[in-house]
């Protein structure tokens, strides 16, 4: 390369006819183009042309030599390699690929770093997550044996219906002979019997019912201030085979009343329903001693 | 002519066929291209002033290519790659840009 341009500039100098300026050099050898025709001759042979011309030449027509094959190869070589070089770089992230080692390291540093923090992060999260879950298993789970245990209160307190297993005792009372002592006491036998719901002429029995002698001199009690009169129905929930004897038993509730000219049948019965409700009354003193 | 054939071919093939650059050659290619492209401006100033000589050009394009791998080869193992890698890019863009300007003056007489 740089032989050949020293070759090249003297050869051209020589030709333009010897500057007195190195630095000027250029110039001198610009001129002597226009005026090739005329000033080169002198010392060479061929016509000499301009750059110009020796491009347009050397362009067209194509010429096939040795020269032209070989430089065309070196130049496939060279736009191959240009152009795989342009595409390779251009694609993919450019801005790690012309970063320095020492910023490379640095970024997978803080990518390292940024890395340990965020999975630091996942594991309290998944921690919190777990206690979470955990906690409101546990706030579930109270919640279903708080809510079973309200559904058992609920049939003692009568407010809500029950069914299941148990008995139907119905007094037939001609006579009107039948008081609220009598009923009382079928109740209590009932109870000692392990009743565990009662229902007595669609008025639910609880444990705070009293039942009195009507006042208004009508046939009929009344029980917890609902008037009823015969025939006085029970649906009873418990287990029959012991409700049914308890009333049966000699000098017991049936024969009392069957003194009484009342007719009793009691029956068994596989299912009972006791849908008879009560509103759910906040004592007004009482309060739970427990917890 | 050929010549210029070769380079356009070169450019097309190296587009269409998107070879994948091997790792080891990468860090040379940008530099080997540079010098080429010192060469091609090289030989195309001494072919305006007439002292073309295909012999030269192949001698020079493949000894720039080699020498430019070298050094940032060298530079690579020595530690100082990049900063020897721009030095080569910074020589190589100053003799272009002459080069360039001698083309340029033979072509446009300015």
């Amino acid at each position: 390369m740089n032989q050949e341009r020293h070759k090249g500039q003297p050869g051209h100098q020589g030709g333009a006819g010897a500057p007195d300026n190195r630095l000027r050099k250029e110039l001198p050898e610009e001129r002597p183009p226009s005026a090739a025709p005329r000033g080169e001759p002198e010392e060479k042979a061929p016509p000499v042309l301009t750059g110009r011309q020796r491009l347009l030449q050397s362009l067209w027509p194509p010429r096939v030599s040795r020269a032209q094959l070989i430089v065309a190869l070196l130049l496939f070589g060279l736009g191959f390699g240009l152009a795989v070089q342009v595409a390779s770089h251009s694609e993919g992230d450019t801005a790690l690929r012309g970063a320095r080692q020492e910023d490379l390291v640095r970024i997978l540093d803080e990518l390292d770093d940024r890395t340990a923090r965020l999975e630091e992060e996942q594991q309290n999260l998944e921690g919190q997550r777990s206690e979470l879950e955990n906690s409101s298993d546990q706030a579930e789970e109270a919640r279903r044996q708080t809510l079973a245990k309200e559904r058992q209160l609920g049939v003692l307190a009568g407010t809500v219906a029950a069914e299941g297993p148990g008995i139907t005792v119905t007094v037939e009372d001609p006579q009107d002979a039948v008081g609220a002592d009598q009923l009382l006491d079928a109740v209590q036998e009932l109870r000692a019997a392990g009743a565990e719901a009662i229902q007595l002429n669609g008025v639910r029995v609880v444990a705070g019912t009293y039942l009195t002698e009507r006042t208004d001199g009508d046939a009929g009690v009344s029980v917890d201030g609902n008037k009823i009169a015969a025939p006085y129905r029970f649906k009873v929930i418990g287990k029959p085979q012991d409700l049914e004897p308890a009333l049966n038993i000699p000098g017991g509730v049936v024969q009392t009343l069957e003194k009484e000219q009342a007719t009793v049948v009691v029956e068994r019965r596989t299912k009972i329903v006791v849908d008879a409700l009560r509103a759910a009354k906040r004592p007004d003193y009482a309060r739970s001693s427990a917890r | 002519m050929i010549a210029v054939l070769g380079l356009v071919v070169g450019v097309v093939v190296g587009l269409l066929v998107r070879p994948e650059v091997p790792a080891a050659v990468e860090p040379y290619l940008p530099i080997a291209v540079v010098a080429a492209l010192d060469a091609v401006f090289g030989g195309l100033r001494a072919m305006l002033d007439g002292i073309f000589d295909d012999k030269v050009f192949v001698v020079s394009f493949l000894s720039n290519v080699v020498v430019a791998a070298l050094i940032v080869f060298l530079g690579d193992e020595l530690g100082v790659g990049a900063q020897l890698s721009t030095g080569v890019v910074v020589v190589l863009g100053i003799r272009i840009f002459s080069n360039a300007a001698a083309i340029r003056r033979h072509v446009f007489r300015a």
